[in-house]
């Protein structure tokens, strides 16, 4: 038997919550978009110094 | 210096010339400058902002991979190592596109960026990520493997229950091979334009405490 085929053959690992089942991988990979998006707001953008100090924009 | 061409040719300046409205038009889509601006507002300087670019540069890796397994074909991917890489590169490019997509749309909402006459831009971008999911879902279809049958299977009895297998089939893979490739990439790539355009027009949106302090 090749690796591939045990690899589709292994069952997903499941997390049920009443209703609600969501496979581990989906669920993961939520948990890192939603990481990726708090990052996003509070990671500081890096920019010229000389640049921030103008009200009016900055060069991109 | 040179002189423009309109002020040459009277005909080029002619307002009946459907050329002339068009080119009009087109000049007007978006202010003077503001197509591809080299500065933009001081709050924009924040990586929430930078998530729709990088679901426009995935987008770009969707389509070029997506190019190259249309040249080796459908089943190429199953009897090749380069067609199954060109494979892999498309796969993955499309998730990093959804999961893009999928924190630029967070992003917007929580800004509430339909402010300031931008509702046509929320509502392309919405319709964007609606048949985006389309446009993945019949790429699943196109696999030519079983992975494609049973989904095919599965998702023919829920279409069929609203209906909506009255206008397409699921379970015929050269009428979803043929969405995937053709119909629905062209009304991704026509709203991925209005909706670039509208963002250009509009400018993109301040933030809620930035507005509420101009």
């Amino acid at each position: 038997m090749s690796a591939l085929s045990i690899v589709a053959g292994a069952p997903g690992r499941y997390i049920s919550w009443g209703v609600l089942q969501i496979s581990v991988t989906n669920a993961t990979i939520i948990a890192v978009m939603i990481v990726l998006f708090i990052l996003a707001l509070v990671v500081p953008f890096p920019t010229h110094d000389d640049e921030q100090s103008k009200p009016e924009g900055h060069s991109r | 210096m040179t002189t423009p061409a309109s002020q040459l040719n009277p005909e080029t300046v002619d307002p009946k010339n459907w050329t002339n409205k068009l080119r009009g038009r087109i000049e007007g889509l978006v202010p003077p400058g503001q197509a591809l601006p080299a500065r933009q507002p001081i709050y924009v300087a924040s990586w929430i902002y930078v998530f729709g670019v990088l679901t426009l540069a995935s987008l770009v890796v969707v389509v070029a991979s997506g190019c190259v397994l249309s040249m080796g074909g459908v089943a190429w991917w199953h009897v090749s190592s380069l067609g199954h890489f060109f494979n892999s590169v498309h796969l993955w490019s499309v998730e990093l596109t959804f999961g893009f997509m999928v924190v630029h749309l967070w992003g917007k909402f929580w800004m509430a960026a339909w402010r300031g006459k931008r509702a046509l831009t929320w509502i392309t971008g919405i319709l964007l990520f609606g048949i985006s999911i389309g446009t993945s879902f019949t790429g699943f279809l196109s696999q030519s493997n079983f992975d494609s049958q049973w989904i095919g299977g599965q998702a023919k009895d829920g279409l069929n229950s609203i209906g909506a297998g009255a206008f397409f089939n699921v379970l015929n893979p050269g009428q979803m091979l043929m969405w995937h490739i053709v119909l629905l990439p062209l009304a991704v790539g026509a709203l991925t334009l209005v909706h670039i355009i509208l963002v250009r027009r509009h400018g993109v949106v301040p933030p809620l405490d930035a507005e509420l302090e101009g």
